[in-house]
């Protein structure tokens, strides 16, 4: 059996297949259907793109709900948990409150113009049915980047292993699904980049199975007056959280995985760490002094090796 | 973990999940008290035991489709009644078969189930043979799922047909070659009430016609019809503390034999450890004798005259009291389970004229391992 | 008179059915997914016990149809 890399973008980042298979021709088929589906989701739920799920719902805000399929509401439904086990820190509604903190941001903005945004944030406003979604106020987004791109690597891997591929990985911009071991039954060596040396890895999480995930606050901040600003946003107050730097969780699913670190990124430092150690899932989490936590911190030698 | 729950909602973890596949063996030792010696007039008074081994194998055959085997195989020896004559007291006293009768029982089926996102359709067939009887039955069963899989609809048809050849019939005049078949038609609704109870509604009935009379008996004459009906409720209810579930089962029957029946079966389920379960359970039963029962074979009346004593026609009542240990670890689980069914006319909820001197008690014993992968 | 019956039942079985029912979303079903929750939780002990009291009592039925017969009864 050979190994076969396929690389390509989606959903506004880089992403990757590794299949392992006997025939090229069958990696090949097999990745396509999967980056069909990639590109399908990309699609579907796109903030940007006019006839997407996702602009459907925000232009009708305010107006009339929005008739859904089931794949879209057991997509919210799941958004739904995730806001009920954040106590309401796993906003998708507060997409809105880019329009003050974005890249173009110099200054910090006044409590009134926060105010009339958060006004427009809140999950608990949206009407949920089993076929159709409101949004109540005229000027409300949902935004199912923070879902998605998880989900989708969880169906591409299920979709992978149905049609006969029991060795490799997704990998969707650092969201990590696994299909099976490597070939000889060793498992994925999975490196976590380091949160202040972008090219070098601060550990290698050894896998075969479930999924790993990564997010930090590190990736895109604003610099307003001399101080660092991350982009996650505290859908209540509308500032920015201090959060950890990095959480890397480990779980049977990437959509799981990929909600824990979040809710731990927005639960700022501390709590954040006291949420991860209250999930069952392995974590490395690693704070503003470049302190490791969690049980995946023991693997950090065997990377220290690597590089 | 509830976030681990709610992802299992998502299409790509329900509908591409491949079926697994399940093997189940259990053998099964089960015996009868003997019959009270002194009610016993000729023959002997050591009743069945039986061997029972059984095997199921349930296995995913193409995307959407999973085939079933099944097959159970009995070996039992020990004597049966023939029938009833009045004793010194005026009681029944019993006439059981002579020598120990040995005769084994094997029984194969084989069906075929097709899934869609709502619903199941099934088909299958049993063949069940033995020294004397022979029976082929078809099963088609179709399940559908509504309100967001809350509730489940199920229905099922069932046709037997059933060949009857008594041993040692010249010898004792039995009938020599007999039929019959029944037809059934089960329907249930299933409705999940809230976060950890549900319960199932059903009812079945059933149709049988031809040879119904047990050929074994002295004098034995019954109806060549039968229609048979039960409702039946079953409730499960799950505690978080003591970390336990509830099953309570209520079952109606009549038929116009002119029994009636009532079972109450509740058991258990205490988790133990994450390994360990322990279940206790309890049944009761109680039936009301058939029109035509008599407690004492009357050689008097015409041929064409209904009657039976047979003491599953009898007015009785019994309780069966049951401890089963499941054993579980990774993908496989070992069960062991005891059962003890005591039974007495005074247990039944309507008065019979004479305890039946052929009720039975009887100890049931089971070890079964199961796997799945 | 038994057509009555029959027909009172059915509508008894769908009336408890439909009724005293709430709403439970799917991620709140964990707990019916549960081993000991299934109406059925060993399925070749619910055949021994359904053909044992088959061919030791007069009753048989209730949910389910009636398999192939066999000379126990």
């Amino acid at each position: 059996m050979e190994l076969y890399e396929f690389p390509f973008h989606a959903m506004g980042c880089p992403c990757e297949l590794r299949f392992y298979a006997d025939k090229k021709q069958t990696a090949e088929r097999v990745a396509e259907q999967c980056i069909a589906e990639a590109r399908r989701f990309e699609y579907k739920y796109s903030r940007y793109l006019e006839d997407s799920v996702t602009t459907h719902i925000n232009h009708s805000a305010g107006l009339r709900p929005i008739q859904i399929d089931q794949e879209t509401h057991a997509i919210l439904h799941y958004a739904q948990v995730c806001y009920e086990q954040s106590n309401g820190l796993f906003d998708i509604t507060s997409g809105v409150l880019r329009k003050v903190w974005n890249q173009d941001r110099r200054s910090l903005p006044v409590d009134s113009e926060l105010q009339s945004l958060v006004e427009l944030v809140g999950w608990h406003k949206v009407e949920l049915n089993d076929d159709t979604v409101y949004l109540p106020a005229l000027g409300m987004e949902l935004d199912f980047g923070g879902v998605v791109k998880e989900y989708v690597a969880d169906t591409l891997t299920v979709m992978a292993r149905s049609s006969a591929i029991e060795h490799g990985f997704v990998n969707l911009g650092g969201d990590i699904s696994i299909i099976g071991p490597q070939v000889n039954g060793e498992p994925w060596s999975i490196g976590i980049v380091h949160p202040t040396e972008p090219d070098t890895a601060i550990a290698a999480i050894a896998l075969s199975s479930g999924a790993i995930t990564t997010s930090g606050g590190y990736e895109r901040y604003f610099d307003i007056d001399n101080r660092h600003y991350s982009h996650l946003i505290n859908p209540k107050t509308g500032w920015p959280v201090e959060s950890l730097l990095s959480v890397s969780v480990v779980a049977d699913k990437a959509i799981v995985a990929g909600s824990i670190s979040s809710i731990a990124l927005l639960n700022g430092e501390v709590d954040g760490l006291a949420w991860l150690a209250s999930c069952d899932s392995a974590y490395l989490a690693i704070d503003c002094a470049l302190v490791c936590h969690g049980d995946l911190v023991n693997t950090i030698e065997k990377s220290n090796a690597l590089k | 973990m509830a976030l681990s729950t709610a992802a299992l909602s998502l299409p790509a973890f329900s509908a591409s999940q491949p079926p697994e596949i399940e093997l189940s063996l259990k053998t099964s030792v089960y015996k009868e008290g003997d019959v009270p010696i002194h009610r016993v007039v000729s023959g002997s008074e050591e009743r069945y035991e039986i061997d029972i081994q059984q095997f199921y194998l349930l296995t995913p055959v193409a995307r959407n489709w999973s085939l079933a085997f099944n097959a159970s195989h009995e070996t039992m020896s020990g004597a049966s009644p023939w029938g009833t004559v009045p004793g010194i007291d005026g009681r029944p006293t019993l006439i059981m078969s002579g020598a120990t009768i040995r005769d084994s029982r094997t029984e194969l089926s084989v069906g075929v189930n097709r899934y869609t996102d709502n619903a199941s359709f099934g088909i299958g067939f049993t063949h069940s043979n033995e020294d004397d009887y022979e029976a082929d039955a078809i099963v088609l069963s179709g399940e559908w799922d509504f309100n967001n899989k809350l509730s489940t609809l199920a229905l099922g048809l069932s046709y037997s047909d059933d060949k009857i050849e008594p041993t040692d019939a010249l010898l004792f005049g039995r009938v020599q070659k007999e039929d019959k078949r029944s037809r059934s038609f089960s329907i249930s609704w299933t409705q999940v009430l809230n976060k950890t109870s549900l319960l199932q509604s059903g009812l079945s009935v059933t149709k049988q016609d031809g040879y119904l009379t047990d050929p074994y008996k002295l004098r034995d004459v019954r109806p060549d019809e039968r229609l048979e009906w039960a409702l039946s409720l079953r409730y499960r209810k799950f505690f978080e503390n003591p970390d336990g579930a509830l099953h309570l089962d209520y079952r109606y029957y009549d038929d116009d034999f002119g029994v009636h029946s009532h079972t109450v079966q509740t058991a258990w389920y205490q988790n133990i450890s994450e390994q360990f379960q322990l279940v206790p359970s309890l049944r009761y039963y109680s039936q009301r004798e058939a029109d035509f029962y008599l407690a004492i074979d009357d050689f008097t009346l015409p041929l064409i005259v209904n009657q039976s004593s047979d003491y599953r026609l009898s007015t009785y009542g019994a309780y069966t009291f049951g401890l089963k240990g499941i054993f579980k670890h990774n993908n496989w689980s070992v069960n062991i389970s005891l059962d003890r069914y005591i039974s007495n006319d005074k247990y039944a909820l309507s008065d019979a004229q004479f305890k039946h001197p052929a009720l039975l008690d009887f100890s049931l014993m089971s070890v079964g391992f199961d796997i799945r992968f | 008179m038994v057509r009555q019956r029959f027909f009172f039942l059915i509508v008894f079985i769908f009336l408890v059915g439909l009724g005293s029912c709430q709403s439970v979303k799917p991620w709140q079903r964990g707990t019916l997914a549960k081993p000991e929750m299934q109406l059925e939780v060993d399925k070749l002990g619910s055949q021994l016990y359904s053909l044992v009291y088959f061919s030791k009592e007069a009753s048989s039925g209730g949910s389910e149809v009636a398999g192939a017969g066999c000379g126990c009864n």
